[in-house]
């Protein structure tokens, strides 16, 4: 499936066309994507699941910015991404994009309320503190605003990567695998969290995830088979 | 906000991790080695040009070895227009013996009229070591001003009488202060004032005495420069002309080339911490892709991080360089009081001027070692937030290595100045750091074999060493260095001048005889004779300067940088004999003997720096008269044989007409000792110079020195601990992990300690072994090169050095990786993930 041009969709917040990502191995080059499609509207949740070493990490990558496809077209809020370069599609996420990782990535040398409030300080809001504030009890973590990330849990940690994600209104959330650290019941109270989060907040929200429980909870399913994409329905 | 103010944020968070620590410590001793030596020579300096005119005593000085009667007309006795004459002041300064009782002491006498001196003052005390006040130099008759360091040697207190020549005197005065002094560096013959017209009555100066006149003038400076335009013309290379400024200029000049060799042993410590700097710059580095990574996520652009990272570095340069300009400024005080302990007060302060070379140098070392890091960090893909593996674009290697290349030979070539200087200073440094690499190399295979010996945790430990080959070879050249140095300090200032006082035979001249006037030498030679006192040859000396080759003035026949030789711009003492003296030997031509012919023997090592060869005729100015005569023999000189030595030695026949007085060196037993005091009072006029005495006083000045440097080479050994530090810093992560594997596995703290320290100590052995071994090579070289001194070996140092290494690295190692033992493993796990 070919998705139809940005233009004529003012909502869709995400359209990939014909991606694919080829990488140099020893053994000659390595097909990751293949001929990928993709078009996500405002608002809508999309999981991306597969395999170990289906691409989907690396397509969460494309369609952040963070890397270059080696075929094909990216638009991600409007803009064409190919047209800009690295430093230009960082500015484009300032902001605008927020990010959850399996690993968490916190500054471990930050306080939990510190580390919500880096990216609300990059993109220079005023009342950036405040709603760190904000976020940080918005997760249930206000008594632990000034504990380093050592100082907390596995569950903890990626609650506050969460407040971190929303605290700027951002209009996309991309998460990578965000229950992969945790065990089942942390990570399912993380799934809650998420979606409640993303659901008040109306931000359009694309994660990667080998969890089915997780994936179901997605209004929208790509599964992922040695590069190549399938929309499946939700069951 | 700002990114700037976001680094400033993060640096405040982070300030307490181990690579800022060590990147700042490195910079502080750094710097704090190059601004101790900043500071003290800018107040040297500063205390010689503040001090301008008052520096000669005199806006104008001349000084010349013979009087000089044909002044120009020009302004120095009429009045030119409204101008009044030029103020004049004559002196004369000599060396003569001051005796008092059984006392005696050789003493440099100033004899001045009653203007000197025209510019700065004299400070006269009534006691020694007080301020005195400012007062003419010119004692009332019969009595003098001495220096404060002469009375303990006289045994003598103001009021008493001593014998100068024929005459006495009375101690009227200390002298506090005088034109031209910093400080009693050199107390060889300490400063005596007298009356100019007191000077005949001790009949001291004869024809062939070593007197130097000095004429001082001071007024307006239009009639100054005429008066000086005026008079160069008719000067010879041996008279000279110092206007004030000329004048501190000359002593900045050869104080400027000291002050550059001191500055660049400082600057080795600050190179060993770029050492320690590039490693701890290298680690954050690397700790903080994941940070750069997210921050790029986050929308930073590549300008912006560098931003960030820069302020960051900037930060940690201002403060560290200015903590170590801080440290400097107290060392410089202990660094003077050691070298120039009586003039410590009258320096000038603190300068500014040293603050901003001191933080210069610390930036652009901070620059030259952490800029590759830095730039790879902010060419962090953002993917990386993804992929955990994924490094960082590389950086062309050229210009990591043009950046840090670029910025320590800058900081080279402005502390050494000139281009000759910075090769043989960059050619040293390969060269050492190629040795030290290879030694380093050597001594860890051989500690493989040791390894192979041992068991359990001391196995453990040395495997580390091993494992860790390029840390363990920096760890070891750098502490190597530092033990060296340090060792060979104090083996040249315990061996050198003993080893050269035990090779002297016990009979070898212990006392010289000068000026001995030629109407004294029979009576002198009976006395000694008398007295059963072995004398060598007695030799007429006759001052004279040598002015041309072939007839030809002999600068325009050398090359520029042979100029300036000392030979050219003084008299020399020429004498005659027909026998070679002993301790010589001719080395090319044939010895004159007893032909009565215009011929000269010439020293080897004069002829070389002077292009003159066998047949070459040289022509002398002695007095006002001229001569020359054709060199038919080239001489080796054992110039430490305590024997009265020759440049130039004429033929009999040649120099007997000019007025001479003869010189002889005298071995007095030590029971023997209260002859002199008798033999001074029969022989006035004849100064005795006690070679024990110039040896102690040389001794006390060498100490000086060595000691100096010795406080500076306490910041190479600091700068050496921080790079065992770094370097271990850096290999922390990977040894906390093999740390956790062994305490899951089931070793205790005690088993991990004990490989630790078996490991540190080991480091620390080796290098105080590797410097031993260095020492024992340099002093070896030094003293049979050099000095021509036997072998000696130090077994003390084979203990010393490996003990204070082992002390100095366990120590440090041990501080830095001590927690690795104490955090429980599953706390270790979980702060590696």
């Amino acid at each position: 499936m070919t998705p139809p041009d940005s233009a004529q969709f003012p909502d869709t917040v995400v359209l990939a066309r014909d991606l694919s990502q080829r990488v140099p191995t020893a053994g000659g080059m390595l097909d990751i994507l293949s001929e990928v499609g993709l078009a996500v509207k405002a608002g809508e949740t999309l999981a991306i699941t597969g395999a170990s070493g289906s691409g989907k990490s690396t397509l969460l990558g494309l369609l952040a910015g963070l890397d270059h496809p080696s075929a094909g077209e990216i638009f991600l809020l409007g803009e064409r991404l190919d047209a800009l370069d690295e430093d230009a599609r960082a500015r484009l996420r300032a902001g605008r994009i927020g990010f959850v990782f399996q690993s968490f990535q916190l500054l471990p040398a930050l306080t939990a309320l510190e580390n919500v409030l880096l990216p609300l300080e990059l993109a220079g809001r005023p009342d950036a503190r405040d709603r760190a504030a904000h976020w940080l009890d918005r997760v249930g973590l206000a008594t632990r605003a000034t504990h380093t990330p050592r100082q907390l849990s596995g569950g903890e940690q990626q609650r506050i990567a969460i407040a971190r994600a929303f605290a700027t209104d951002p209009e996309i959330v991309f998460a990578d695998e965000p229950t992969g650290n945790l065990d089942a019941d942390t990570g399912a109270r993380i799934i809650e969290l998420l979606f409640d989060l993303n659901a008040s907040a109306h931000t359009t929200l694309i994660l990667v995830t080998h969890d089915d429980a997780l994936a179901a909870r997605c209004q929208r399913r790509l599964h992922l088979v040695a590069g190549r994409a399938r929309e499946e329905a939700v069951a | 906000m700002s990114f700037a103010r976001l680094g400033l944020w993060l640096l405040r968070r982070e300030r307490a991790s181990g690579e800022w620590r060590v990147l700042l410590l490195a910079l502080i001793i750094g710097v704090g080695s190059v601004s101790t030596t900043g500071f003290l020579g800018d107040r040297l300096k500063r205390a010689m040009s503040e001090q301008g005119a008052s520096f000669l005593g005199a806006d104008l000085l001349v000084t010349s070895p013979r009087p000089i009667e044909d002044w120009p007309d020009l302004a120095v006795t009429k009045s030119a227009g409204t101008a009044s004459p030029l103020a004049r002041s004559q002196a004369l300064e000599f060396p003569s013996m001051l005796a008092k009782g059984d006392a005696f002491q050789l003493a440099t006498l100033r004899a001045v009229d009653a203007a000197y001196p025209l510019r700065g003052s004299v400070r006269i005390a009534d006691r020694p070591f007080a301020t005195g006040t400012a007062r003419p130099a010119q004692p009332p008759p019969g009595m003098i001003y001495v220096a404060p360091d002469l009375l303990p040697l006289l045994s003598a207190k103001m009021g008493d009488s001593v014998q100068i020549g024929e005459a006495r005197f009375t101690i009227a005065g200390i002298v506090a202060e005088e034109p031209g002094q910093l400080g009693g560096v050199f107390g060889l013959a300490p400063r005596v004032f007298m009356r100019a017209d007191d000077v005949a009555k001790t009949r001291v100066l004869q024809p062939g005495s070593r007197v130097t006149y000095l004429y001082q003038f001071a007024g307006d400076p239009a009639q100054l420069a005429a008066f000086g335009a005026a008079l160069k013309p008719r000067l010879d290379s041996t008279q000279r002309l110092i206007g004030s400024r000329e004048g501190v200029e000359t002593l900045r000049g050869a104080f400027a080339n000291a002050d550059r060799y001191i500055q660049l042993t400082a600057l080795i410590s600050l190179l060993l911490s770029v050492a320690a700097i590039a490693i701890a710059a290298h680690r954050h580095a690397l700790r903080h892709y994941d940070q750069a990574a997210l921050l790029r996520c986050f929308g930073a652009t590549t300008a912006q991080l560098r931003t960030l990272y820069a302020v960051q570095l900037l930060t940690l340069g201002l403060l560290g360089s200015l903590i170590g300009v801080a440290i400097g400024a107290l060392m410089q005080q202990a660094l003077a009081l050691l070298v120039l302990p009586d003039a410590v007060t009258r320096l000038p302060s603190l300068g500014l001027a040293p603050v901003g070379a001191a933080v210069f140098s610390g930036l652009l070392a901070l620059a030259g070692a952490s800029l590759p890091a830095l730039m790879r960090l902010v060419r962090v893909p953002p993917l990386r937030v993804l992929r955990r593996d994924l490094p960082p674009l590389p950086v062309a290697a050229w210009l990591s290595a043009a950046i840090s290349g670029s910025a320590l030979l800058l900081l080279i070539a402005w502390y050494a100045g000139n281009a000759r200087l910075i090769g043989v200073f960059v050619g040293a440094l390969v060269g050492l750091i190629v040795v030290l690499a290879l030694l380093a190399r050597l001594a860890l295979a051989a500690g493989r074999g040791v390894q192979k010996m041992s068991h359990g945790p001391v196995r453990f430990g040395l495997a580390q060493l091993l494992r860790h080959r390029f840390d363990s070879t920096l760890q070891l050249g750098a502490f190597t260095l530092a033990l060296f140095l340090v060792a060979l300090l104090a083996l040249v200032r315990s061996d050198l001048i003993a080893g050269w006082r035990q090779q002297l035979p016990p009979d070898a001249p212990n006392y010289f005889l000068i000026n001995i006037a030629p109407a004294q030498q029979q009576s002198v030679a009976t006395y000694l004779s008398q007295h059963h006192l072995k004398a060598s040859a007695l030799y007429p000396m006759v001052r004279g300067r040598l002015t041309t080759k072939n007839d030809v003035p002999i600068a325009s026949t050398l090359p520029p940088d042979a100029r300036d030789a000392n030979s050219l711009r003084r008299e020399l003492n020429l004498t005659w004999t027909a026998t070679l003296p002993a301790n010589n030997a001719v080395l090319a031509g044939h010895w004159h003997g007893d032909r009565r012919v215009a011929e000269i023997s010439v020293e080897s090592g004069m002829a070389e720096r002077l292009h003159l060869a066998l047949g070459d005729r040289l022509g002398f100015r002695i007095g006002d008269q001229t001569l020359a005569a054709r060199i038919t023999s080239i001489r080796s000189v054992k110039w430490d044989s305590m024997q009265p030595n020759f440049f130039v030695i004429f033929a009999p026949g040649q120099l007997d007409a000019l007025p001479a007085s003869s010189i002889a060196s005298l071995y007095v037993p030590p029971d023997a000792a209260s002859v002199l005091p008798s033999f001074i009072k029969m022989f006035p006029g004849i100064t005795v110079l006690a070679l024990d005495r110039l040896i102690a006083n040389l001794e006390a000045v060498f100490a000086q020195i060595i000691g100096a440097i010795q406080l500076l080479l306490g910041f190479l050994l600091a700068a050496g601990m921080a790079v065992v530090i770094a370097t271990l810093l850096a290999s922390l992560d990977a040894r906390q992990q093999e740390a956790v594997l062994l305490r899951t596995l089931g070793a205790q703290r005690a088993y991990l300690a004990k490989s630790l320290w078996s490991e540190f100590l080991a480091l620390g052995l080796l290098a105080g072994l590797l410097a031993s071994a260095c020492a024992e090579i340099a002093m070896a070289l030094i003293a049979q090169r050099l000095f021509e001194l036997p072998l000696r070996l130090h077994p003390w140092l084979w203990l010393a050095l490996p003990v204070a290494g082992a002390l100095l690295v366990g120590l440090s190692g041990w501080l830095t990786t001590r927690h690795i033992t104490r955090v429980p493993p599953m706390q270790s796990i979980r702060a590696l993930n």
